[in-house]
């Protein structure tokens, strides 16, 4: 059985909302995207740069890699950061958690700091959704639920400490993906947070 | 831990499940070496994954040609197709039918394997890009159970059957073509005299010879719904056959075959036409591998000769009428009552979204809504909300179109203004369909490895420019049709467009600029009848500017109510050549840079990432598919041994042994029948007797391998016994390999011709 049939949770995603200073229009997005694939900017294999600005609510402007892909995206109303993996990953679910928090934060981390986006985006930090993009292997459900909710919040207290957040599941709907909003007490700042999973 | 497979046991029929159980373990077969990159690449084709821009392990940064650094560069999918770089997955809708179950279902996939988008192509087919072969079993298991199949949606086979999406709503047809497609698609697909083409076949069926929605006249193999009188005042169906028509680089208006062939025998003459296809159309030159090019070398009198002088010859089949008693029974019912619109219903911009997106339905009371998708995407989301809105309003009856978009049928006409609303509310209520605002596009750049411009960053341009204008425009110019194709080889279909582009390139200052060259007034009616007239190129950059300087001087010098492709052919080449002069003129760099990138790609612009299109394929045998699948039966059988079933593998290996010569007889006699008795005996007749099956050099009698195991009625099983046949197994088939390549051997000298790359939608 191929790596992408065991049946365990391996598509994984997090998305960081974002704060805009000022409105950001996405197609701008385009060079930069393009000169960050040009320097390796990001942990994976960056292969091309999608856009999909012209749907509403839609993945907005995607790195595409190898290992799975970053976005600026627009589901459900909301701009933020996004990274999910499509390829298998290694260490028990909190550990392949943690890989995809890091390099959602990563992305994050040049959202904020690119001289071309002059300071634009940042993450908003009060709120992370943390996603299960595998209906078989993490469904919807009770069952799912019960997979997904300890392994976030483990990794929501490794961010922002124990007692200092808190975990809801963000719709029933099973055709929707499984997910976890994790409302933060207090913002910390990317480079924080990365530290924490460092 | 479950796997699809487990989860999904049952809940699809045997055959299908199967066969995508085979193609995983051809996945794994690759995988390990043990299957050629030719027959791989066919093999994945045949089930619609698709190879995509860079997968050869290069890409152009604006500056150099750059490496992707994939790990496993010596792991291919294909010969330049490199393992780990993802690809499309194409997926078969039979006349776009799209339910709610399975727009659920592509919702799922396109969120888990692709990038939450899924893409509707100009031929009523679906698509997901940046895909990993090793997860497609399992996105091919998830589709199975909602009834839809990708095989055949690529390479060298009948591809997706097509049909107007009015279809049993059209107040024109002569009568709803919907069961005769479904029909068509079943028995064509997967049938043995399908699958030794030289280049894809695409079939098309129309309700009516007037309108334009099907497109019969660029199909290779067209239907349009005729009736001739029948017993005591009945009217017999049939249809008016079309066949060889074609766009590509060079379109070929297809040429009637026959004005009436009654509903019973459109499938021997559809095996027939096959038939004299496979084994006369070109396979070596890919570029006129088409049978549009067979009909034209022919003329159609000698082909329409041959075509009934092979169908007297095939034997019947019951196949070719079983389907007909269903046909009667066909039908769809609405979800609401039919009710007429309130007067004074909805807003100002209801009503524009009803005057461009809803057209009257024959039946009373019911309409046919218009769901426009900017080029032809709509994201997981959507399509979810797509499907609640479907079952709410239309009883589900979706349909997918050429244009690009989905049309729900069977509204009532009551219920547009709550319709409007509910879509409004999920992004999707956006008014001008089939107006020059909704630019159909093929995928270009963006992920076609043979695309040269950015057709769909031209398209998404131009649609928004046109959208802002919309309501200032004049009618007759608001009417007009953009398509936007990214290379010649005619995806978006641009040669039916009023508004036609492809992308081609030009040299200036030492650099590459992108340009588009322009197909101007294509008569859409009567299932295409006039293809668009080629024109200058423009630089891609300058491409809206073109657009409205025409469109103002049709208005300006335009007679009476004369119609744009009047006036297009009025004023001809010379007409239009002084605006492509002006426009064409490109400064250098150092005056404007901009002119050298592409739309929403700022690098600088070249082609060096253009690749070598898949979508032909490799020409891969009925008898090579054969042997590759008793290789891979063997491989079962061994299976099978390993884990203590050796009855099982005992069976299998002798099955692997009988396909073999099955794929050799194959080769000589295309009406082998399936029994084992007769395939044995054809195969000893052929190929033993004959001395052809043994390498002169190196005469050993592996044919007896297969006799001796097939003469065996009353065998005794063992361990031992299935061991020693699982060894024959794999001489025998080796030396149906060897002596397949014997008899197909070309003279050293031949020529290999290298055929220009060609794609899919056209």
């Amino acid at each position: 059985m191929s790596s992408h049939q065991t049946g365990e949770l391996h598509k994984i995603g997090v998305k960081w909302p974002a704060r805009e200073q000022a409105p950001l229009d996405l197609l701008d997005l385009i060079p930069i995207y393009h000169r960050w694939i040009s320097e390796a900017a990001l942990p994976d294999l960056l292969i091309d740069v999608a856009e999909y600005t012209h749907v509403p609510h839609g993945p907005g402007v995607l790195i595409i890699a190898f290992e799975g892909n970053y976005a600026y995206d627009e589901t459900g109303g909301e701009r933020g950061v996004v990274y999910y993996s499509k390829q298998p990953l290694a260490g028990d679910l909190a550990q392949r958690l943690a890989a995809v928090a890091r390099k959602s934060l990563l992305a994050g981390q040049r959202f904020e700091q690119d001289a071309a986006l002059g300071g634009k985006v940042g993450l908003a930090g009060d709120r992370l959704e943390v996603f299960s993009n595998d209906r078989l292997a993490g469904p919807n459900d009770a069952v799912g639920w019960a997979l997904l909710e300890p392994a976030v919040t483990a990794l929501a207290t490794r961010l922002f400490g124990a007692g200092k957040f808190r975990v809801e599941r963000a719709s029933p709907d099973p055709r929707e993906r499984l997910t976890a909003i994790v409302h933060v007490d207090r913002p910390e700042t990317i480079d924080t947070l990365l530290s924490r999973l460092a | 831990m479950m796997s699809w497979s487990d989860k999904l046991a049952g809940r699809m029929p045997e055959t299908l499940a199967r066969e995508i159980d085979q193609y995983q373990q051809q996945i794994e077969l690759k995988k390990q070496g043990k299957v050629d990159d030719k027959l791989f690449q066919e093999a994945r084709l045949r089930r619609g994954s698709y190879g995509q821009r860079y997968d050869n392990g290069q890409r152009h940064d604006g500056i150099a040609q750059r490496d992707l650094p994939f790990q496993r560069k010596e792991l291919r999918k294909g010969p330049e197709t490199l393992w780990d770089a993802p690809g499309m997955q194409r997926i078969k809708l039979t006349f776009g039918g799209f339910t709610p179950e399975q727009m659920e279902v592509h919702a799922d996939i396109a969120e888990e394997y692709s990038d939450a988008i899924v893409h509707i192509t100009t031929r009523q087919d679906t698509q997901l890009h940046y895909v990993h072969i090793e997860d497609t079993p399992d996105l091919m298991r998830r589709l199975a159970t909602v009834g839809i199949t990708s095989r055949e949606a690529c390479g060298n086979s009948v591809r997706n059957v097509t049909a107007c999406p009015k279809a049993g709503c059209c107040g024109g047809e002569v009568f709803d073509v919907s069961p005769y497609a479904i029909a068509c698609a079943r028995f064509l697909m997967g049938h043995r005299d399908a699958q030794d083409f030289g280049r894809k076949f695409k079939v098309a069926f129309s309700g009516c010879p007037d309108q334009g929605c099907a497109y019969t006249g660029f199909h290779d193999l067209g239907f349009v719904a005729a009736t001739r009188p029948g017993p005591e005042g009945t009217l017999r169906r049939g249809f008016a056959v079309y066949v060889g028509g074609g766009l590509g680089p060079v379109p070929y208006q297809a040429s009637l075959l026959a004005e009436f062939v009654p509903e019973d025998e459109i499938f021997p003459v559809s095996q027939a036409i096959c038939r004299i296809y496979g084994r006369h159309g070109e396979k070596k030159n890919r570029g006129r591998a088409r049978i549009k090019f067979l009909v034209a070398a022919w003329g159609i009198e000698k082909f329409r000769a041959e075509v009934e002088a092979e169908r007297r010859k095939i034997p019947q089949d019951d196949a070719w009428t079983s389907w007909l008693d269903d046909v009667p029974a066909w039908s769809e019912q609405p979800s609401r009552p039919g009710a007429a619109l309130a007067a004074d219903a909805g807003d100002a911009a209801f009503r524009d979204w009803r005057a461009t997106n809803v057209k009257p339905q024959k039946h009373n009371g019911y309409v046919i809504a218009t769901v426009k998708l900017p080029l032809g995407d709509i994201t997981s989301w959507q399509l979810r909300q797509l499907a609640d809105i479907s079952r709410k309003f239309n009883n589900g009856h979706c349909r997918t179109t050429v244009e690009q978009n989905i049309v729900m049928r069977w509204v009532s006409e009551g219920d547009l203004p709550e319709l409007y609303r509910e879509l409004q509310r999920v992004g999707l209520a956006a008014s001008g369909a089939n107006t020059i605002e909704d630019v159909v596009s093929c995928p270009g750049t963006d992920t076609c490895k043979l695309g040269i411009a950015s057709s769909r960053g031209l398209a998404a341009t131009l649609s928004e420019i046109m959208k802002q204008r919309a309501a200032s425009l004049d009618p007759a110019v608001r009417a007009l049709r953009i398509h936007t194709s990214g290379c010649f080889n005619s995806c978006s279909q641009h040669q039916i467009a009023d508004l036609g582009f492809y992308g081609v390139s030009r040299k200036v200052d030492n650099a590459t600029v992108p340009h588009f060259r322009v197909v101007l007034g294509a008569r859409r009616d009567h299932n295409a009848r006039e293809f668009g007239q080629t024109f200058g190129p423009v630089p891609s950059k300058r491409v809206p500017e073109f657009i409205d300087r025409l469109t103002e001087q049709f208005l300006a010098e335009r007679q009476g109510d004369e119609s744009f492709p009047d006036y297009i052919q009025r004023i001809g080449k010379k007409g239009v050549k002084p605006l492509l002069d002006e426009l064409g003129q490109v400064p250098p760099r150092s005056i404007d840079r901009t002119l050298y990138s592409d739309w929403r790609d700022p690098r600088e612009f070249n082609i060096s990432d253009i690749g070598i299109g898949e979508c032909a394929g490799a020409v891969v045998s009925t008898t090579e598919f054969d042997l590759q699948a008793a290789e891979q039966m063997h491989y079962e059988a061994q299976v099978h041994l390993d884990e203590g079933d050796f009855r099982k593998a005992d069976d299998t290996a002798y099955a692997a042994m009988v396909l073999a010569a099955k794929g050799l007889v194959y080769h000589e006699n295309q009406d082998v029948p399936i029994q084992p008795d007769t395939i044995v005996a054809e195969f000893r007749v052929r190929y033993h007797d004959s001395g052809r099956f043994h390498d002169p050099k190196a005469p050993t009698k592996f044919a007896e391998y297969l006799f001796r195991r097939h003469d065996d009625r009353d065998r005794t099983y063992s361990v031992e016994a299935a061991r020693r046949v699982l060894e024959e197994t794999q001489h025998f088939v080796e030396a149906a390999y060897s002596c397949y390549a014997r008899i197909t051997e070309r003279p050293a000298n031949a020529a290999t011709e290298t055929a220009p790359a060609a794609t899919e939608n056209a």
